[in-house]
């Protein structure tokens, strides 16, 4: 088995809120490098918090985190891999412009000078913002200022980029338009993503693959491949059915189902 | 404080016009309350025309302006320690919870001692030195500042801090590029409050036990019952101050608070 094929490798996590209540449960995954890959799971199951154990924001109890080969760590200068991470809501410094921005993350990655303004035109040109690179991120608009946050994201030049719900506070014209872009990006970049949505449709027309996580604390309840060749449509049939045969498949595990109700009267 | 709350006063307050019509519709009420007051008192408020006077006596003699240079120095040595050392604890004190539990309750008695206390301790432990004067004014002063910069640091969004983690910002980046322009509206608002206290209590100070400056000056004014020198050079001061403010302190407002336009 090749290094590529865990290029993120999540053994035995476990993690929890407060050092009581867990959050994630002995949860294992693997991700190939440049896959997208989509965590599913319903509100409050705790996507988000495997989102941070992953960047090593927030320790594990238990298990391990592995990227590259590299467990994750919790600091600078700590060897573990540069991460990008595209929050649901934009997490820019509203004092700061968009170029410095970008610029703050970048020296703190330890790019050198003369490369910085070089990285913030290319990516700024990449998302279609480049006109706002001297703007303050409150004249923006929430899908100008969550262009800028993957801008940030991917200019690192990360390992791994984490998306948590990125498109879910955008109105729904903004957000397929996003999405699109985003599909596109990852084409022409063949970037490792992981990208967390509670919308099985934005999952289904993003992710070659699919983690289904249970009710929290999260654990993986299934994997599922997506059958659908790129590029894809939102509005294609295929991903309608296999939207339909998910609700179906998770509504008990989710705990909508019939059994659920049962459980519930005993 | 924060946009929000930044905006809605802008709102309140109006064009500059507006803000130009009221100022010039409160003086004139209350120079008019004053001349009424006068005229109630049978002559112990002075008049407007005796103040005039009198402000015309105090502004053209040199000493009134080495007596206010006095005061100035001691404000500023007072308000330049309480700032950066309130500034330095409350920062220390909404970052860290250990610091936060040392000196909350200092910090809370602090607060509740009234300013002569301070003054009275001062005198009695450091005799009449110009030295115990500013160190009890520091030691007032210090509290205020701390328990606004506390507030600005306990409200700074997590969210920034997370982003600060995810993308391994170095400490003092951290501190400076996201704790400190964040919390920069409540630091404006403790200097501001540091700078107006310091400069009331520094003036006390001087009436009780100081030999010179713009408070021993004023005290020396109402022994002699010479009310109207009395206000002429508090005015003077005040015109002084306002001055200050407007120089050193308009400015760096603008420059910390821009962005929120």
């Amino acid at each position: 088995m090749t290094h590529s094929d865990h290029y993120i490798r999540v053994t035995g996590l476990d993690v929890s809120y407060d050092g009581f209540t867990p959050a994630v449960t002995d949860l294992n995954m693997d991700v190939a490098e440049g896959e997208f890959v989509a965590v599913l799971g319903p509100s409050g199951c705790g996507k988000s918090t495997l989102l941070h154990a992953i960047s090593g924001v927030v320790p594990p109890q238990s298990g391990t985190i592995e990227i590259a080969g590299r467990p994750v760590g919790s600091g600078r200068g700590d060897g573990s891999v540069p991460i990008g991470y595209v929050l649901q809501e934009h997490r820019l410094l509203p004092w700061r412009t968009v170029a410095q921005n970008i610029a703050i993350v970048l020296r703190a990655a330890g790019v050198p000078d003369d490369e910085v303004d070089l990285r913030i035109d290319r990516y700024l040109n990449m998302l279609h913002i480049s006109k706002f690179r001297d703007t303050w991120p409150l004249r923006l608009s929430g899908g100008q200022r969550q262009r800028v946050s993957i801008a940030r994201a991917l200019a690192v030049e990360p390992a791994v980029v984490l998306m948590d719900e990125p498109f879910s506070t955008l109105d729904e014209v903004t957000a397929r338009v996003m999405r699109q872009q985003l599909a596109e990006l990852w084409e022409e970049s063949s970037q490792t993503i992981v990208f967390v949505t509670h919308s099985i449709r934005e999952a289904l027309f993003l992710a070659g693959r699919i983690f289904i996580l249970t009710q929290g604390p999260a654990r993986v309840f299934d994997t599922i491949e997506v059958p659908v060749s790129r590029p894809r449509r939102y509005e294609d049939p295929r991903l309608t059915e296999l939207e339909a045969q998910i609700v179906e498949h998770v509504m008990d595990e989710w705990g909508y189902g019939a059994t659920a109700g049962e459980d519930a009267q005993r | 404080m924060t946009t929000e709350q930044v905006a809605p006063l802008r709102q309140i307050t109006g064009g500059r016009l507006q803000r130009v019509q009221a100022f010039a519709v409160a003086s004139l009420l209350a120079l008019a309350v004053w001349q009424l007051a006068t005229l109630i008192s049978g002559g112990w408020v002075p008049s407007l025309w005796r103040i005039m006077t009198a402000l015309g006596e105090d502004a053209t003699t040199a000493n009134i302006y080495a007596e206010m240079w006095i005061t100035l120095r001691r404000i500023f040595i007072t308000f330049a320690a309480a700032t950066a050392i309130g500034i330095g604890l409350g920062v220390a004190m909404g970052l860290n919870r250990r610091v936060m539990a040392f000196f909350r309750p200092i910090v809370v008695m602090g607060l509740a001692v009234p300013d002569v206390v301070y003054i009275i301790v001062a005198i009695l432990v450091l005799g009449t030195e110009e030295s115990s004067g500013l160190i009890a004014m520091v030691l007032a002063l210090i509290p205020f500042v701390i328990n606004i910069v506390v507030g600005g640091v306990g409200a700074r969004d997590p969210g920034l801090d997370e982003m600060s983690a995810v993308y391994r910002l170095r400490r003092v980046r951290y501190l400076v590029d996201v704790v400190g322009w964040q919390v920069s509206p409540a630091l404006i608002v403790a200097t501001r409050t540091c700078f107006a206290f310091a400069w009331k209590l520094i003036v006390l100070v001087e009436a009780l036990s100081q030999p010179r400056g713009i408070g021993a000056q004023i005290y020396y004014s109402f022994r002699l019952l010479r009310p109207d020198h009395m206000i002429a050079r508090a005015l003077l001061f005040i015109v002084i101050l306002r001055l200050v403010e407007a120089i050193i302190f308009a400015p760096v407002e603008k420059k910390f608070l821009g962005w929120m336009q």
